[in-house]
């Protein structure tokens, strides 16, 4: 795979080859994107004729890119002459600064050419590479490039200008430069890329935080970075892995839907939007660190909640909403995607988030704000939900263009029996009704305390004890003495090993007296490479090391994992998990990728990448921060937070300062022992 | 259906108290634009889920424009309202939020069976045809509740 | 520029992209190279008749690699359902072993081809595009594939075999394999190298260390040298890993030339894997006291190469110390004259200057006995040859006007040497770094004629001509209202007056006046020549000066290992952590590796040190700047038999502790930890 530059603020994204220039490709997300549309599919450099080489990058901020440049290939015995260094950064518009700078000691005069172009693509026409039903149209005007697309009243439009003059013609700028013996020469770049709503306003003008320039955006990281509990600690990989998780998290943000909030977005650079499952899973995982993100995600969620029923959009009343889209494809209805609802776990997941939060931060107002949304989440459990009406969580898709599977592994094959089989729909995967349990539980909490409604809490808490005893019952096979990873139509168990088993620690659904044998296969051979747990057991037959959700790692997947071996008091095995996940990170230079290969660790010096894995992903980088919470054993307990340390000795002394919570701030620390708990 | 829109309307006031959530707090003015140029106004006032209708010209917290013909649709349930709005078939200005809330009010598109339904349904026939009895202990009553 | 990914053993060595395949190029030096010559231009492998993409590649050792592939361009929605595992070594053979990994619970019908093809270049062809003279054949025999190259007697032979049955084509080999669901099938491939002599006798049989090593006897190997070497503990992260990265670094450049079994350093790959004299000393006196086993063989070798008599295409003189020795075709037929090449006139003074270091080190006097000729004939060649003008200076002017080098000082390409203002001075040059040498060399060689050759006149005419040469340098070379020594004198005695990263070797070798010692210090680390990241090669502000110059503006670690080495014998201690403290921090951003050169772009500028375009990496005395930065920073010094300790540390430093440092006195440790210097009164005295 060649090497890929990208800059990022939220769901604006900048995607290049390593010497900075985007060369069209219509299967692959190469280029500058906002709102899931392409705004730049062309961005190449040259002077004199000649392309440029890369001799280093330097990331400066998430937000911001340099590259130093020497004309043609390099060769050793021949010294460039002329270097270009491209700074380039986004913040509202996409502004890119071209240096040139003569070494010779004599002056030159340099052609300098920047060939613009844009397919005005679809995120998922990049993707899949349709052909475009629009019209675009270039035309030059005042020294400036614009480029415009236009499809009945959708119109997007990128405008190039440069603080030099240029000479402007419909393929790009061209500059003639005379550069002094040593001497040197600037221009700065600006794509605007506007986004016309009915008038021909920019429609992201009504957000208010859209636009910022560099300076604010460094001010704005400085304080995010300083909001969340300072880390120190004796591992390194652990303290940069939890510094590039913070700033991750921090370049994620965007401003969408509406001003008041920042919305999460998923994951470069398939995902640049917003994401029900993983916004709330991230919101739990930082929760101990940056709350703001899970009020966030509570409150988009809440807005965007489903209120009717709407087969194309897999959408139900009191459902969480799956993915929103903002691009073209979304608004012509050829595909669901504006606002997609097929996914069965967002809305337990909403519920169980929005009783963690109040756990920490004490905000009452914001359980008391949403108990209409809640208690549509909880009907539509017990009514949507129940496709079958046996009391499980069941999913189907309805949609032509929808997900066959509705959990969080959601590709085609990623649920099937031992065999590889796959069964018939609707299925009920096993995590889904421990996330159903668990919402239950909590929001029985929720009701007795906030809602005034013990007879609700009552019930909730009675179908929830219900609920576990059959699960028990029909999920647990008793040969193999593991869940079945779902039902199928029929009741029957699908019998794969898998490590949704994993979840079921978490959310408290496993019967004590079969904690051991899960924990036992969770850190077995089959599942456990050494590098993680595994999506599914090596000895299935759809097992594949580098099968997304049939043999791959998820590193989010592994920080609920942990976070549940915990909560049955598997400290060692919790820890286990714990250091493995840190020590990948360092292979990935601190920041652990969507999803990594499940070779076993023997096989491998390092983790293997998966394939076009997203990097950066909120959820993975929300699970260092998961997986400190686990080491340190925090936990809110009457408005106190407690802290109870399983560190493994290999990790030694970890501090945590101000964790933010409603205590105020309070410091937790920690220090690694060679026993640990093994229940 | 004659009128569409004005049915959507009507039977807003008596439908708002389930549908719309208590958070959902403010005014929404749809600007409807006729053939002939001519815009017809309906101006919706929500407070904790309590709904007013009527045809004021006046300020509101958000401004909804689009074509009669348009709304026709959307008030039936075959257009959805963001999907509109992301082609720019609808324009929305002010309270973005408010209008997301009020999104509940339109209707599942014409024909959509409860998905219930069509999945017990199949199964039983599937059940009958292989000679299947589901414990009866597997079949709860559910909960039948279902907004259309 | 392409990720590449490099393994290698001493001479031998393969360059291949991420995925491992070798792509022809006439112009950049991939494939399998062993004694300067390509003996594989071409291994693409595809499966299916799809290229295949890198997951990831594991550098398991310098000498094995594996890579993790899947075929055609990976998708994000469509898993891969074969993955393809080359794990390679190279250990006087190149053996691949392939698996290929079913992920289907069916049985498929998988075809493997590889594509095999060599040009048989000659290094110097692919630095400068040729014609081959000789033919190239593949001969398709009973389960194997042969490459011959023949011109007139000279043949070179790759032979490829593969351990599972293929079908061989001139071309490539072919396997047409049915694996069962979820197993995997393997092969062994391997590509042995003939570098035939008279007889058709390969004739490195006769060096013992040529035969095929197994990849456990590498790693035991390995494992010893790493053992052997002193422990580094220390609280600088950075340090400890560019330390242990050095160690494996300078394992992997090994190499016995022909000729001898001995172990010496080859210079850098992929351009300079052989033995070139400058480098090769260099390396030694850095790693002296860490790795002493590399010196005693390279004085040896470069004894034993040392020119007798005059040869104007090789620019050979009695007593001269070799520059460079290459074995490829190009050589063999005389077109290029590294048979060897005696081209550099610091060569043969830094032989001596080393000479005298192991001595100092390790107390084996029998081999300064052993050698005393050669040390003799090396320090009348100072005398004779090397003072072309016969003005007590060291000259060079080169004779081979066709392909020898214009410039024959470390800094070696043909615009290093200029004015100011830009120009290019007269030949013969005579650069001030050389004079330091010639004058150090002679100090040396007194204290070895007295000690060991048992002659006390020679040691005093050798000790009254260097007090005689460092006058006179101080007089002619110091360039008054600079306050600096010039780079160079030109043929009419005139100052050659660019401001460089030479006068930091002055130091080293101690003809600095202590009067002008402060002026120099003053100016290595001020902003014309210090770029933040380390010393450049020549100011800024100067006509020539380019941040990305191979020798005009970049910054090269040796360099600043000797220059550190040198402010700290005229007690600059906290101007010697700075560049010691700058270079360590560099190491951190190549992954502990510094290479030749980076660029000389001001600090404040870049995040990170910027790359020179295609420096080598490993360089042998890039490999060698760690270890004598140790040796600064912890200010150690053989007095006698014993080690003097005396650490000189930046604050932010830290603990460091060297255990079991060999030397004549055995194995010693040292311990030293970083402080605030005193300000102002940072020089505390000559060292």
């Amino acid at each position: 795979m060649k090497r890929m530059a990208s800059i990022l603020d939220g769901n604006t994204f900048m995607l290049s080859d390593g010497c900075g220039d985007v060369d069209p490709s219509p299967d692959y997300p190469a280029g500058l994107f906002a709102w899931d549309t392409r705004l730049l599919s062309k961005w190449v450099l040259t002077i004199d004729g000649e392309r440029l080489h890369a001799l280093s990058i330097d990331d400066l901020q998430y937000f911001e890119l340099r590259f130093f440049l020497v004309p043609g290939e390099p060769t050793h015995y021949v010294d460039a002459k002329t270097s270009v260094i491209r700074h380039r950064s986004l913040g509202g518009s996409f502004e890119e600064r071209l240096t040139v700078l003569n070494h010779r000691d004599e002056s030159v005069v340099l052609t300098l050419r920047m060939e613009v172009g844009c397919d005005f693509a679809d995120v998922f026409d990049a993707r899949e590479a349709r052909p475009r039903p629009g019209r675009t149209v270039t035309t030059v005007e005042d020294g400036r490039l614009r480029l415009c697309y236009q499809r009945n009243r959708h119109v997007a439009e990128t405008i190039v200008s440069s603080s030099e003059p240029a000479d402007v013609d419909e393929n790009g700028l061209t500059f003639r430069i005379e550069l002094g013996a040593h001497g040197q020469w600037s221009t700065t770049l600006q794509a605007i890329g506007v986004i016309q709503g009915a008038g021909g306003r920019d429609v992201r003008e009504s957000l208010r935080g859209y636009t910022q320039n560099r300076p604010e955006k460094r001010w704005e990281l400085g304080e995010w970075v300083a909001r969340a509990p300072r880390l120190t600690c004796d591992s390194e990989a652990l303290e940069d892995s939890y510094q590039r998780s913070l700033i991750d998290l921090a370049s994620l943000q965007y401003v969408g839907v509406t001003s008041q909030v920042k919305l999460t977005a998923t994951g470069l650079p398939w995902y640049m939007t917003l994401f029900g499952r993983h916004s709330l899973i991230t919101g739990l995982q930082t929760l101990p660190f940056l709350p703001e993100i899970a009020r966030s995600a509570l409150w988009v969620l809440s807005l965007l909640q489903g209120g009717r029923i709407d087969d194309f959009r897999d959408e139900e009343p009191g459902k969480i909403v799956h993915e929103i889209r903002y691009g073209e494809l979304g608004g012509f209805e050829e595909g669901p995607h504006t606002t997609y609802y097929g996914a069965a776990d967002t809305t337990p997941l909403f519920l169980i988030l929005l009783d963690e939060y109040e756990r920490w931060t004490g905000d009452a107002d914001t359980v008391r704000l949403l108990e209409y949304e809640a208690r549509s989440a909880l009907a539509w459990l017990d009514t949507y939900g129940d496709l079958v009406g046996d009391g499980y969580l069941w999913y189907e898709r309805r949609s032509s263009s929808g997900l066959d599977n509705q959990g969080w592994k959601d590709s085609p094959d990623a649920i099937s029996y031992a065999d590889g089989r796959l069964p018939g729909n609707p299925r009920a995967t096993c995590e889904l009704q421990g996330y159903a349990y668990d919402a239950r539980m909590r929001a029985a909490r929720l009701a007795r305390t906030f809602w005034n409604d013990p007879a609700y809490a009552d019930r909730l808490q009675q179908q929830a004890a219900d609920l576990r005893a059959r699960f028990n019952r029909d999920f647990w096979i008793d040969d193999g003495e593991f869940y079945a990873l779902a039902l199928d139509a029929e009741g029957g168990q699908v019998d794969a090993l898998a490590s949704n088993m994993g979840h079921l620690l978490w959310s408290g659904i496993v019967d004590e007296s079969r904690a051991g044998a899960v924990a036992a296969h969770l850190l077995g051979d089959r599942l456990f490479s050494g590098w993680g747990v595994r999506t599914l057991s090596r000895d299935h037959s759809r097992y594949n090391p580098i099968g997304y959700h049939t043999g791959a790692i998820w590193p989010f997947d592994n920080s609920i994992i942990a976070l549940g071996l915990r909560r049955y008091g598997f400290d060692e095995h919790a820890a286990r998990l714990a250091t493995t996940m840190i020590e990948v990170s360092g292979y990935f230079g601190g920041r652990l990728p969507e999803a990594f290969a499940g070779y076993d660790r023997a096989r491998t010096r390092y983790p293997v990448q998966y394939p076009r894995a997203c990097s950066p992903h909120c959820s993975s980088a929300g699970t260092p921060l998961m997986l400190l919470r686990s080491l340190l054993g925090l936990r809110p307990h009457h408005g106190h937070l407690t802290i109870d340390p399983a560190i493994p000795e290999e990790l030694g002394r970890i501090e945590l300062i101000d964790i933010p919570g409603r205590w105020g701030r309070t410091d937790a620390f920690g220090r690694g022992r060679e026993h640990l708990r093994r229940r | 259906m004659a009128d569409p829109t004005a049915e959507f309307f009507s039977s807003l006031e008596q439908r708002g108290p389930d549908l719309l959530p208590v958070k959902a707090r403010g005014t929404i003015r749809f600007d409807l634009a006729g053939p002939d140029g001519g815009v017809k106004h309906w101006f919706v006032s929500v407070n904790r889920g309590n709904v007013l209708v009527s045809h004021e010209y006046r300020q509101a917290d958000c401004v909804v424009s689009t074509d009669r013909e348009l709304f026709d649709r959307l008030a039936v349930g075959e257009v959805q309202v963001v999907a509109a709005y992301n082609r720019n078939d609808v324009t929305i200005q002010g309270n973005l939020p408010l209008l997301l809330m009020f999104r509940r009010a339109f209707p599942a598109p014409p024909g959509t069976r409860d998905p219930r339904d069509r999945v017990r349904e199949r199964l039983r026939r599937r059940d009958d045809l292989q000679g299947r009895v589901r414990p009866a202990n597997r079949i709860l009553p559910g909960d039948r509740e279902c907004r259309q | 520029m392409k990720a590449l990914v490099s393994i290698l053993d001493g001479n031998t060595f393969v360059v291949s992209d991420s995925r491992g395949d070798i792509d022809p190029s006439p112009t950049f030096p991939t494939g399998l190279f062993s004694f300067d010559t390509r003996f594989l231009s071409k291994w693409e492998l595809t499966v299916n008749g799809e290229r295949l993409n890198a997951l990831s590649v594991d550098d398991l050792q310098y000498f094995e690699s594996q890579f993790f592939l899947v075929p055609g361009e990976p998708t994000h929605y469509i898993d891969a359902k074969l993955s393809i595992i080359r794990h390679r070594t190279v250990g006087g053979s190149f053996v691949e072993q392939l698996s290929i990994l079913n992920h289907e619970e069916k049985q498929v019908e998988v075809m493997v081809r590889l594509n095999v093809e060599s040009d048989f270049a000659d290094l110097f062809e692919i630095k400068d595009v040729q014609e081959k003279v000789g033919t190239t054949t593949a001969l398709v025999e009973d389960g194997r594939l042969r490459l011959r190259y023949q011109r007139d007697t000279f043949r070179r032979e790759s032979i490829i075999t593969s351990s599972a049955p293929a079908e061989y084509d001139e071309t490539g080999l072919t396997f047409a394999l049915r694996i069962g669901p979820h197993q995997q099938w393997e092969t062994t491939l391997r590509v042995e190298t003939l570098v035939e002599g008279a007889g058709g006798r390969d004739i490195r049989l006769s060096i013992q260390r040529h035969r095929s090593r197994t990849r456990e006897e590498m790693r035991q190997d390995l494992d010893d040298w790493l053992a052997r070497a002193p422990r580094l503990n220390t609280d600088n992260e950075a340090l400890t890993e560019t330390y242990e990265r050095s160690l494996i670094d300078l394992a992997a450049l090994r190499y016995s030339p022909l000729a001898t079994s001995d172990r010496l350093p080859a210079a850098g790959l992929p351009w300079f894997m052989t033995l070139f004299g400058r480098d090769s000393l260099i390396t030694c006196l850095q790693s002296l006291p860490f790795t002493p086993e590399l010196t005693r063989p390279t004085l040896r070798y470069l004894a034993m190469a040392q020119g007798v008599t005059l040869d104007d295409f090789r620019d050979r003189e009695p007593g001269k110390i070799m520059h460079e020795i290459r074995y490829g075709e190009s050589t063999a037929f005389e077109e290029q004259p590294h048979s060897p090449y005696f081209g550099s006139a610091d060569s043969t003074p830094l032989f001596v200057i080393l000479l005298d270091e192991y001595e100092r080190w390790t107390g084996d006097v029998e081999l300064v006995a052993e050698l005393e000729h050669e040390a003799r004939a090396a320090l009348a060649w100072i005398d004779r040859y090397g003072d072309l003008l016969g003005n007590g200076y060291v000259w060079f002017e080169r004779r081979n006007l066709r392909n020898g080098l214009e410039n024959q000082c470390w800094k070696d390409s043909w615009d290093a040497i200029s004015y100011a203002d830009g120009r290019l001075p007269t030949y013969p040059r005579a650069t001030c770094e050389l004079q330091g040498y010639a004058y150090d060399a002679k100090i040396r060689g007194a204290r070895l004629a007295r000690l060991v050759w048992n002659d006390p006149n020679y040691a005093d005419r050798l000790e009254r001509e260097a007090a005689g040469l460092k006058e006179r340098f101080n007089r002619d070379f110091w360039v008054a209202d600079g306050e600096y020594y010039a780079l160079a004198l030109d043929t009419e005695g005139g100052q050659v007056d660019a401001l460089s990263s030479n006068i930091g070797h002055l130091l080293w070798s101690g003809i600095v006046d202590d009067d002008k010692a402060a002026k120099v210090a003053e100016h290595l680390l001020g902003p014309r020549l210090f770029s933040g990241w380390g010393v450049r090669t020549l100011a800024q502000g100067a006509g020539r000066y380019n941040p990305i110059g191979y020798h005009v503006g970049t910054v090269w670690p040796f360099d600043n290992s000797l220059i550190a080495w040198g402010l700290r014998r005229y007690g600059f201690r906290q101007e010697s952590g700075r560049i010691a403290e700058a270079m360590i921090d560099a190491g951190k951003y190549f992954g502990g590796r510094l290479p030749e050169a980076f660029a000389g772009y001001e600090r404040a500028l870049t995040k990170y040190p910027v790359q020179y375009p295609t420096a080598c990496s490993p360089q042998a005395w890039s490999t060698g700047t760690p270890m004598l930065l140790i040796r600064t920073l912890l200010g150690l010094e053989p007095h006698g038999e014993h080690l003097v300790v005396d650490p000189a540390m930046p604050e932010g430093m830290g603990r460091m502790e060297l255990l079991d440092i060999p030397g004549r006195w055995g194995l010693i440790d040292a311990f030293g930890r970083g402080r605030a210097e005193h300000m102002g009164s940072t020089r505390r005295g000559t060292d």
